[in-house]
């Protein structure tokens, strides 16, 4: 098995917040429910305040990120789209 | 025990059957919400299936154990991944197969009405609440509103032997996308659309039609022009016996004309439309509309969608008796709230004057139809 979560950081813009993802987890190519399922996996092993970048190319990952985030008390701080390639950003809760 | 999968055609079926059903739809609340599979014996159960990643222990007490569950997602693979959780648990569970996607695209088929000239079959989508039509006359076929699954119609036209030779639209559809520039290129058939819908490409302009005759039986359509729904909506009456009515005339109420933004107008429109064209029509001329609202309410004892005329009328007061004032006001403020999802990207469809991919035509389709006036909420 080759481990989905790599480590290391980069630095995106929001407004004039730097936001360092802790985390990108890649989940191109998985269809629904895998990258929710993903996700969540990989927020729980961060803390309160770290940041996980998601890929995703399954178009129902946009609004199933966004409900489940408001279920769960993390925070979806900015989402992009671009040639089919989603990109998430959330801050864990 | 084992997970089975069910196709939309056999929850369907076990809806028309009255079946007590449980079904545990595990997309976003919002999404059921708004579209989800109806009938009257379902219990339902609604919960988003990342509140399920963990488990469904905190589930298992609003599950009926003596039932057999069917568990409903987008597309199928969250639905999939749940129904084996309670599967594991030792409970009867299914899945629909391809998610609320397929469902949205099955088409019921049911014969409708059958004399020497002419046998009409009635095409229901079950999830949309849209229904098409074919006429079938000696070694020829007629189709009208046809959906963009135009492979049914060929193959219910290969069952009866005959060949589509006509296609008609009775007016741009809003809410779905039409099939009836393809079925047209795929048959050779003759397409037919009122013009002043302002569609780009090549078709017979139904202003020239007063009549369209196919075969040697005398199976007549006459092509009514009732504007109120859409500008250029019409209905097909055929032999003196049928009125396909398009989104004018529904079982249960009248055609919502707000879409095109100028609700009022339209509304003297669809008031002219019943009062001076329709009240001409006998009552004992079937109904035959493109749409419904609800399944189980408005299908006849004969197993499909449509109701006389005359029983029409006596069921909605707004069809008779009241004044141009009272009925614009009624119609328009009933109309004004929610539009069918991607409306006006459909209407640029069906106009041709923009293209989609087969994928986002199902996209922009998902959802509830929108179009009657009683509709609204």
């Amino acid at each position: 098995m080759v481990p989905i979560v790599v480590q290391y950081t980069i630095l995106i813009k929001k407004g004039n917040e730097n936001m360092k993802a802790t985390k990108v987890l890649d989940a191109k190519g998985l269809a629904c429910p895998m990258p929710i399922v993903k996700t969540k996996k990989a927020i729980e092993g961060l803390q309160s305040g770290d940041i996980l970048e998601i890929h995703a190319t399954d178009k129902g990952a946009k609004n199933d990120l966004a409900a489940w985030v408001k279920s769960t008390g993390h925070e979806l701080l900015e989402s992009t789209e671009a040639d089919g390639l989603f990109k998430f950003w959330i801050r864990r809760g | 025990m084992s997970v089975t999968v069910k196709t939309a055609k056999e929850i369907f079926d076990q809806v028309l059957n009255g079946e007590e059903l449980f079904i545990l739809d595990v997309r976003n609340t919002d999404d059921f919400k708004d579209w989800k599979i109806e009938g009257k014996q379902i219990k339902y159960l609604n919960v988003p299936y990342f509140d399920l990643i963990d488990g469904v222990e905190e589930i298992m007490d609003q599950i009926p154990k003596d039932k057999e569950i069917i568990v409903v997602c987008a597309k199928e693979g969250s639905s999939k991944m749940v129904a084996e959780m309670l599967s594991d648990k030792g409970l009867a569970t299914s899945y629909l197969k391809g998610g609320m996607k397929s469902w949205s695209e099955y088409l019921y088929k049911k014969e409708v009405y059958k004399d020497d000239k002419m046998t009409v079959f009635q095409f229901v989508r079950v999830g949309k609440g849209c229904l098409s039509y074919m006429v079938v006359s000696g070694e020829e076929a007629l189709i009208v509103d046809p959906s963009r699954f135009t492979e049914i119609y060929k193959k219910a036209a290969e069952d009866e032997d005959v060949k589509i030779t006509h296609i008609v639209d009775s007016h741009l559809h809003a809410d779905h996308i039409s099939g009836g520039r393809v079925l047209a290129e795929e048959t050779g058939a003759n397409y037919y659309l009122m013009k002043s819908e302002g569609a780009v490409f090549d078709f017979k302009a139904l202003e020239n039609y007063n009549k369209i005759d196919f075969e040697q039986v005398s199976l007549e359509v006459i092509a009514i022009k009732t504007p109120g729904h859409t500008p250029g909506s019409v209905s097909f009456f055929v032999n003196d016996k049928l009125l396909f009515s398009g989104d004018t005339i529904f079982v249960s109420g009248l055609g919502r004309p707000d879409l095109g933004g100028k609700a009022r107008e339209w509304a003297k429109d669809l008031y002219d439309t019943v009062y001076n064209k329709v009240s001409q029509i006998t009552d004992d001329v079937i109904v035959l509309p493109s749409h419904y609202a609800d399944f189980e309410d408005e299908v006849n004892r004969a197993g499909y969608i449509g109701e006389t005329l005359g029983e029409i009328r006596k069921q909605n007061e707004i069809m008779s008796n009241q004044s141009i004032e009272d009925f614009v006001e009624h119609v328009a403020q009933s109309a004004s709230s929610e539009t069918p999802p991607n409306f006006e990207e459909i209407i640029g469809i069906n106009r041709g004057v923009e293209k989609a991919a087969e994928e986002k035509q199902q996209e922009l389709e998902i959802g509830p139809n929108r179009c009657a006036v009683h509709h609204t909420h």
